[in-house]
C-alpha cells in the first residue's frame, strides 16, 4: 500500500506526528477515497487496527459488498446521519480505539475547506482528554476525484500536524479551533 | 599504478566520481567547521543527493542491465508526474489522457531494452503525438482543446522520449575496438551534462557580469556560459576513453552537450516562470524537483545520441 500510494505520488509530511500517540481523532479535509488510504498508510502498525475511519453509510451503506469491503479492509465505522450516530463513535473511544473523521461531511472542492458539521465539537467536548491531529491533503482530488474510477498519478501531499487537544469549551468554539488549526497547517511550510 | 591500467573504462569513470564526491563533501565538511552558514548546507544536502544519484547509477551499471532500463524508466515518470501535476495548461478533463500518456512510458522503454531502433525513434513523436490528440476528440469538449493537444505531447517529450535516449545508448550494438560500450557513452554524456551544470555554476559566481537572459534565469551569465563551455570541452577530451571518439569528436561532443545543457535548462526554467514556481517538487533533497536535475539532460541526452549514431552508426 504504501509503494502504491508512492508510485501514484502521494507524500506523506511530518508523520512522526503519530509517535507516542496512543488514542487519538485525526481531522482532515477531504477530496478522494485517496484520502482515507493515505491516512492508513500514515499510521503506526500499533494503533492501525484501532483506528477507525468514519464514513456516511447513505454511500458505503448502500450496497452490500462495498460495506463489506470497507469493513474488511479499512475498519470503517459507517455511520448513518440523523441517526444516533454520534453514539456509535463514543463507543468506539470510550473502547481506547481512534477515529479518522472528515468533518466536511462529504468530499469537497479540491483546495477549498467546507465548513465542519459539529460532530467533531461533540466527541473533543466529551473526551477532553483526547487529542485532535489535524491535517491538511492537497492533491488528491486530481488522483481520484469524485465520480471517477481511475486513479492517475498526481502529486499530492499529506500534511500530519501535531496533536493537541482542544480548549474551547462550547462545541462551536471546538469546531471553530480545529478548523483554524487545518488552514494554518495549509498554509505551513515548515514540514 | 599496474592496478590503474588493469582496470576497465567502466572502474575507472566510477572510481573519478567516487573520487569527486568524496573530495566535495570532504570539503563542505571542513569548510562547515571553519565557517557554518547557509550557503555550505545548502551546499552539503546538494552532495548528498549526488550520492544518491551517483549510487543509482553505479548499481546500474555493474548490476543486471535491465535495472538500468527500469531506473530511467521510473526516472521518465517520476518527471512526467511532476510536470503534469504543476501544468496549469492541462484542464480537468484531461486526466483519462494523461493516464495514457503515462502508460507510453514502458511501452518505449520497452523498445529501448529490445533495441527496436524504429519503433523507439517514432513511437512518441508520430504515435502519442497523435494518439493524444486523438483521444482527446473522442472526449468531445473542444473549449482549450487545442492547448491540451500540445501541451501533452511536449510532456511526453521532454520527459520520456528525450531521457529514454540515455537507455538506449545501453542497447546500441558493440563496436570494434572499443570496450566500454554503450555504459561508457551513458556515463560520459550524464556525467558531463552535470559537471556542466556545475561549471557554469562556478564560472558565473566567479565572473559572472553580463546576463544572458535575466526575465528567465538571473543567474546565467556569458562568462558562467563560455566558462562552463571550456572546462567541460576539456573535461570531454579528459573522459575520451569512454567513447569511441578521436579527440576532435570528442571537443565536438563536449561543445554540444554544454550548449544543449544550457538549452535545456533554460526551456524548463521558463516552464517553471510560466508556472510561478522555483523549484519544480521536492523529490530529491535539495536538488529542487525531479526536473531541475534532469531539465539539462532532457535536450542534451537526445542530441548527444544522434551525434554518436551519426558518428559511430551511421
Amino acid at each position: 500500500m504504501p509503494i502504491l500510494l508512492k508510485l501514484v505520488g502521494v507524500r506523506i509530511r511530518n508523520q512522526n506526528a503519530f509517535q507516542g500517540q496512543n488514542q487519538f481523532i485525526v481531522v482532515a479535509n477531504h477530496n478522494s477515497h485517496i484520502d482515507t488510504m493515505a491516512l492508513l498508510a500514515s499510521l503506526p502498525i500499533r494503533v492501525l487496527m484501532k483506528t477507525h475511519p468514519v464514513a456516511t453509510a447513505n454511500y458505503f451503506g448502500k450496497k452490500k459488498w462495498l460495506a463489506f469491503i470497507s469493513n474488511l479492509f479499512v475498519n470503517t465505522v459507517l455511520i448513518k446521519q440523523k441517526d444516533n450516530a454520534l453514539q456509535l463513535l463514543e463507543e468506539k473511544l470510550k473502547k481506547g480505539h481512534s477515529l479518522i473523521l472528515f468533518p466536511e461531511g462529504t468530499r469537497g472542492k479540491p483546495g477549498e475547506l467546507q465548513a465542519f458539521r459539529s460532530g467533531i465539537g461533540v466527541l473533543l467536548q466529551a473526551f477532553p482528554h483526547i487529542p485532535f491531529i489535524p491535517v491538511w491533503i492537497e492533491g488528491t482530488g486530481k488522483i481520484l476525484p469524485k465520480g471517477s474510477f481511475l486513479p492517475v498519478p498526481f502529486e499530492a501531499e499529506v500534511k500530519i500536524g501535531a496533536a493537541t487537544l482542544a480548549t474551547g469549551t462550547s462545541v462551536e468554539a471546538i469546531v471553530v479551533e480545529v478548523q483554524t488549526t487545518i488552514l494554518d497547517l495549509r498554509r505551513s511550510e515548515s514540514l | 599504478m599496474q592496478y590503474l591500467k588493469d582496470m576497465t573504462e567502466i572502474q575507472q569513470m566510477i572510481l573519478v566520481i567516487l573520487g569527486v564526491l568524496v573530495f566535495a563533501t570532504t570539503l563542505f565538511w571542513i569548510w562547515k567547521k571553519i565557517k557554518p552558514g547557509p550557503q555550505v548546507d545548502e551546499l552539503m544536502t546538494r552532495t548528498k543527493s549526488w550520492w544518491v544519484m551517483a549510487s543509482i547509477f553505479t548499481t546500474a551499471a555493474i548490476v543486471h542491465p535491465a535495472i538500468s532500463f527500469i531506473a530511467f524508466g521510473l526516472l521518465s515518470f517520476a518527471a512526467l508526474r511532476e510536470l503534469s501535476s504543476i501544468s496549469k495548461s492541462a484542464r480537468i478533463e484531461d486526466r483519462s489522457v494523461i493516464f495514457w500518456a503515462y502508460l507510453a512510458v514502458p511501452v518505449q522503454y520497452f523498445f529501448a531494452y529490445m533495441g527496436w531502433f524504429a519503433p523507439f525513434a517514432v513511437f512518441i513523436p508520430v504515435f502519442m503525438f497523435t494518439w493524444i490528440p486523438f483521444v482527446l476528440v473522442l472526449k468531445g469538449h473542444t473549449q482549450d482543446i487545442a492547448r491540451s493537444m500540445s501541451v501533452i505531447p511536449t510532456h511526453l517529450m521532454l520527459t520520456v522520449f528525450s531521457i529514454s535516449h540515455l537507455a538506449y545508448l545501453l542497447s546500441l550494438p558493440e563496436l570494434p575496438q572499443f570496450n566500454a560500450g554503450g555504459r561508457g557513452l551513458l556515463l560520459f554524456v550524464v556525467f558531463l551534462t552535470e559537471m556542466n551544470d556545475v561549471f557554469q555554476f562556478t564560472w558565473g559566481k566567479l565572473l559572472g557580469r553580463h546576463k544572458i537572459i535575466e526575465k528567465i534565469s538571473p543567474n546565467k551569465t556569458w562568462e558562467g556560459f563560455i566558462g562552463g563551455l571550456l572546462s567541460t570541452i576539456g573535461a570531454a577530451i579528459l573522459l575520451r576513453f569512454l567513447t569511441p571518439f578521436t579527440t576532435l569528436e570528442a571537443l565536438g561532443a563536449g561543445l554540444l552537450i554544454a550548449c544543449m545543457g544550457f538549452v535545456g535548462d533554460i526551456i524548463v526554467s521558463a516552464i517553471k516562470r510560466d508556472f510561478g514556481l522555483k523549484d519544480t517538487g521536492t523529490a530529491i533533497k535539495g536538488h529542487g524537483g525531479i526536473l531541475d536535475r534532469i531539465d539539462s539532460l532532457a535536450i542534451s541526452a537526445p542530441f548527444f545520441f544522434y551525434y554518436v549514431y551519426l558518428i559511430c552508426y551511421w
